[in-house]
C-alpha cells in the first residue's frame, strides 16, 4: 500500500484540488483508493458530497483506527472511498501527544487499512504540527503544490529546512508547480530556477484554470465532469509521474 | 477458483409488477439509467461441469462470459472473451483465465446450450439531500427466449449498498418490502432452468444401486444392468451429434459393465439368456471399437508429438490427418448403425430382458442373498490374480500381462457394483491399491496395443519416408515406455498380493466355511 500526501505549509495553493483529482486518477487507473481528509475545513469530502465524520473516541491507536474505519464512506465512483474530516481533528495534536511513539502513530494506524486499499491519499492541513510530523513519517511521498511566487518558494524552503533539521528523508518531498499562468513573467522565471535547487521536483505542471475552480459548484472532481480539459489531462500526467517514482517505504 | 457473490450485494428481491419505485421517490431522488436488453445463451457440458463447479458460462453474440452461478446479471464476469465462431471445447478459447477455468470445469467434454433468456436491465442510483449516491439498485427482468417464445419469468432487484451507507440500503429494502417485494435467492440461470424443467444432475458411471447383503441376487443384478443400460442410452444423443469423445467412451464402459456383471455373478439368470445378452452387449460394443481407437490416438496427438524430437514431429502430422479423415467416416458409419432399427431393437430386447416384471425360468442363484455370493466371488478373484501374479516376470509375454489386467478389471467392477456393502475404509484402501495397479497395467497394455497398431500403419508406408521414420521413432519410444512400466507393475503386484492388502481382502471377503456356495451355480 502506498501513502501519498498532498501537503503545503501555505494555504490556497491547490492542495485539496490535487488530493481530490489525484485520488480520482488513481482510482481510474485501477487502484483501490482511500482519500483521507485531515483538514478540519473538510473541503475534500465536500467535493464528494460526503458529510462530516461522526465523533469518535481517540484515546489510543486501537480506538483511533476503529473510529476512522467506521467513518469511511464510499464515493459515487466505485473504487474510491472517502474518510471525511471532522472539526474534532483540530485536537489531533493533543491526542497524538499523549501516545507512545507519538511521531509514528499515524503510520501504525494506517497499516490497519492495508487489506482494503492499494493507495491512500491524504489531504493535509496547512501547518507544521505534531500531526504534520506524523504525516511526514507515514507517507511514501509528500506532494507539495508550489505556486511560482516568492511566498510559495519561501514556504518550500521552510519545509525543506524542517526535513533537514528533523532528519526526515528529504527524497520523499515532491514539489510541483501549481496554478501556473504561463503569461506571468515572474512565474516563468521562478519555474526556470527552482527545480534545479530541488532534485525531486516533478516535471508536470498544473495550470491555473477556471475549470478547476468550478469544482466547488459541481461538487465533484474535475476529472469527473471535464475529463479532457487541459487541467484534467495534467492531473492524469501528474498521477502517472508520481506512480512511476513512488514505492512504499520500508517500515 | 474462489467462488463468491458480489461483495456489496445487500439484498436480492423479487418485485411485484408495480416496482415500488414511486415509494422510494418519497425519500430519495432517483437517477434511472436507460434500459439495456440482451439475449444470453447459457452453456454447459453433459455432466454440468460448469454448474457443479459453481459457475455460469453465457454468451452474448460471440462474447463469452464466466461468472459466479449465484451472482446476478449485474455483476461483472470473472473473465470473458470475444470468440470467433462457436467454441466447443476449452481449447477453442484463446485467453488465459477463461481457457484455464474451462479446462478444469470441462475436461474432455464439449459445450452445449442449456438455456436462453432475454435480460432487460435498468440501473438506478438513489441520492440523498446532498445529491450523494447512497444506494444503488439493479432492476432486471428475465424472460424466456428460444423456441418456446418470450415470457417474463422474473422481475428482480439487487440492492447494492455503499460502504458507510448500509443503513440507507436497509431502509430501501424495508420500503420495497412494504410494496410487496420478497427475498429472492434465484440467479437468472436458476429461473430459466426451472422454466424448462431442467434439473442439473450429477453424472457418474459409478452410481449407487441401493443394494444390501440380503438383496436377492437376480434382483440386484437386474437393478445394476437396468441402471447401466439407462446410462448407456443417455449417452446416445451425444454420440449421434458427435459432441465430444466421452459419450462413446462412457457408452462402451456401460456396455462392458453390464456384460461383466452377468458373468461375475453366475447362475442368476438362465444360462442361455445370459449367453444371449452377453453376446448382444459384446456386438454393440464391437461396432464402436475402431472409432474409440481413433479417438484415443487423436486425443493423444500432443503427447505423441511430445515424445519425438522437433525434427520428426511434422512427419507424424500426415498420420493424424489420415486418422482424422478416417474418424469422420467412422462417425458416419457408427451413427448410422446406432440410428438403425436393428440396434434400437437390440437395446429394446436387453431392456425387456432385465425389466423387473419380465419372468425368467428358475436358476440356481437367483434368490440367494447377493452379499455372500459376491464377497466369495471377490475373494476368489483376488486369489486368482495373486496366482497369475506369481508367474509374472520380466519375460512374461504381453498376453500374460493382458490377462492379469482383465482379471483386475473384473475385480474392480465387482467391488464397484457392490461397494455399498463393503466397509467404507477397507473398500477405499483396497480400491486405492487396485487403481494404482490397474493404472500401470493399463499403461502397459496401451503401449503394447498402440505399438501393434502403429506397426500396421507403418507397414503401409514407403520405407525410409519421413512418415516411416517418425513412426519408427514413436514405436521405439512406446516400446521403451512399456519396458519401464513392466518394472513398476512388479512393484504394484508386490504391494497388491502381500502385506496389509492381502490381510484386508481376507478379513473382509473370506467367508466362513458354512457360507453358501459362490461363484458357481
Amino acid at each position: 500500500m502506498n501513502i501519498i500526501s498532498s501537503y503545503s505549509i501555505k494555504g490556497g495553493v491547490g492542495k485539496t484540488a490535487l488530493a481530490v483529482n489525484l485520488a480520482f486518477a488513481l482510482r481510474e487507473s485501477g487502484h483501490r483508493t482511500l482519500l483521507i481528509d485531515l483538514d478540519p475545513q473538510g473541503a475534500a469530502a465536500f467535493y464528494f458530497r460526503v458529510g462530516s465524520a461522526k465523533k469518535f473516541r481517540m484515546a489510543d491507536k486501537q480506538s483511533l483506527a476503529e473510529g476512522l474505519l467506521r467513518n469511511i464512506r464510499e464515493s459515487d465512483f466505485p473504487g474510491l472511498d472517502i474518510l471525511p474530516s471532522n472539526l474534532a481533528y483540530r485536537h489531533f495534536d493533543i491526542v497524538l501527544d499523549g501516545m507512545a511513539k507519538r511521531r509514528k502513530q499515524l503510520r501504525m494506524v494506517l497499516e490497519e487499512f492495508t487489506p482494503d486499499y492499494d493507495v491512500i491519499v491524504m489531504d493535509c492541513p496547512p501547518n507544521i504540527t505534531l500531526l504534520s510530523e506524523n504525516i511526514f513519517r507515514a507517507s511514501d511521498a509528500i506532494i507539495v503544490p508550489v505556486i511560482p511566487t516568492v511566498l510559495s518558494q519561501r514556504t518550500l524552503e521552510q519545509l525543506s529546512g524542517f526535513f533537514r533539521d528533523e532528519e526526515l528523508p528529504g527524497d520523499i518531498l515532491r514539489p510541483f508547480f501549481s496554478m501556473v499562468q504561463k503569461r506571468n513573467k515572474m512565474h516563468r522565471e521562478i519555474m526556470a530556477e527552482l527545480p534545479a535547487v530541488y532534485p525531486g521536483f516533478l516535471k508536470t505542471v498544473i495550470p491555473f484554470s477556471a475549470d478547476i475552480e468550478k469544482m466547488g459548484l459541481r461538487r465533484m472532481p474535475l476529472l469527473a465532469y471535464s475529463a479532457t480539459c487541459e487541467a484534467a489531462l495534467s492531473y492524469r500526467t501528474l498521477c502517472d509521474e508520481i506512480l512511476s517514482q513512488t514505492g512504499p517505504r520500508p517500515c | 477458483m474462489d467462488v463468491r457473490v458480489q461483495k456489496n450485494e445487500f439484498a436480492r428481491l423479487a418485485l411485484p409488477d408495480d416496482l415500488g419505485l414511486e415509494r422510494l421517490q418519497k425519500e430519495w431522488s432517483l437517477d434511472i439509467q436507460p434500459q439495456e436488453s440482451k439475449t444470453l445463451i447459457f452453456w454447459d457440458s453433459f455432466e454440468w461441469g460448469v454448474w457443479f463447479g459453481g459457475y455460469a458460462l453465457y454468451s452474448c453474440g460471440e462474447r463469452y462470459h464466466l461468472s459466479v452461478r449465484q451472482a446476478g446479471w449485474s455483476e461483472p464476469a470473472l473473465c470473458e472473451e470475444q470468440t470467433k465462431g462457436r467454441p466447443r471445447f476449452w481449447q477453442d478459447f484463446e485467453t488465459g483465465p477463461l481457457r484455464t477455468a474451462l479446462q478444469e470445469l470441462l475436461g474432455l467434454r464439449g459445450l452445449t446450450p442449456v438455456a436462453e433468456g432475454i435480460f432487460r436491465q435498468r440501473r438506478c442510483d438513489l441520492r440523498n439531500d446532498l445529491e450523494k449516491v447512497v444506494c444503488r439498485l439493479v432492476l432486471t427482468s428475465v424472460s424466456s427466449a428460444g423456441k418456446r417464445g418470450e415470457k417474463e419469468l422474473l422481475q428482480s432487484c439487487q440492492v447494492l449498498s455503499l460502504r458507510g451507507y448500509e443503513s440507507e440500503a436497509a431502509r430501501v429494502v424495508e420500503c420495497l418490502t412494504e410494496c410487496g417485494a420478497r427475498g429472492c435467492e434465484d440467479a437468472p440461470l436458476d429461473v430459466l432452468l426451472r422454466y424448462t424443467h431442467t434439473l442439473p444432475q450429477k453424472y457418474t458411471l459409478r452410481p449407487a444401486f441401493g443394494l444390501d447383503m440380503t438383496t436377492p441376487a437376480r434382483k440386484a443384478t437386474g437393478r445394476i444392468v437396468r441402471t447401466m443400460l439407462e446410462l448407456a442410452v443417455s449417452n446416445l444423443p451425444g454420440i449421434l451429434n458427435d459432441l465430444d469423445t466421452e459419450f462413446l467412451h462412457d457408452y462402451r464402459i456401460c456396455l462392458r459393465k453390464m456384460r461383466s456383471v452377468l458373468s461375475l455373478v453366475k447362475g442368476v439368470y438362465p444360462a442361455e439368456e445370459t449367453q444371449r445378452m452377453r453376446q448382444l452387449l459384446g456386438d454393440l460394443a464391437r461396432q464402436t471399437n475402431r472409432l474409440r481407437d481413433l479417438d484415443v490416438y487423436l486425443l493423444a496427438r500432443e503427447e505423441y508429438l511430445g515424445l519425438l524430437p522437433q525434427e520428426l514431429r511434422p512427419a507424424l502430422n500426415g498420420m493424424f490427418t489420415d486418422f482424422t479423415a478416417e474418424r469422420g467416416k467412422e462417425v458416419r458409419r457408427t451413427t448410422s448403425k446406432i440410428r438403425s432399427p436393428s440396434i434400437r431393437c437390440l437395446l429394446k430386447e436387453i431392456e425387456h430382458c432385465f425389466c423387473e416384471k419380465t419372468l425368467h425360468r428358475a436358476s440356481p442363484a437367483a434368490e440367494l442373498p447377493v452379499g455372500p455370493l459376491v464377497f466369495s466371488g471377490i475373494y476368489k478373484r483376488y486369489r486368482k490374480i495373486c496366482k497369475i501374479a506369481a508367474q509374472i516376470d520380466t519375460e512374461t509375454p504381453d498376453e500374460g500381462v493382458h490377462q492379469l489386467r482383465i482379471e483386475c478389471k473384473k475385480l474392480r467392477y465387482l467391488m464397484e457394483f457392490f461397494g455399498e456393502m463393503i466397509p467404507h475404509e477397507d473398500g477405499a484402501a483396497l480400491q486405492k491399491v487396485l487403481r494404482r495397479l490397474q493404472g500401470r497395467l493399463g499403461e502397459f497394455n496401451d503401449a503394447s496395443v498402440q505399438q501393434k497398431s502403429l506397426l500396421d500403419y507403418w507397414k503401409q508406408k514407403k520405407p525410409g519416408s519421413a512418415v516411416s521414420l517418425g513412426l519408427g521413432g514413436l514405436i521405439s519410444v512406446l516400446y521403451q515406455r512399456q519396458q519401464q512400466t513392466r518394472a513398476l507393475i512388479q512393484q504394484s503386484l508386490e504391494e497388491f498380493c502381500n502385506g496389509s492388502t492381502a490381510a484386508i481382502f481376507k478379513r473382509t471377503f473370506k467367508l466362513p466355511a458354512s457360507a453358501p456356495a459362490t461363484d458357481a451355480p
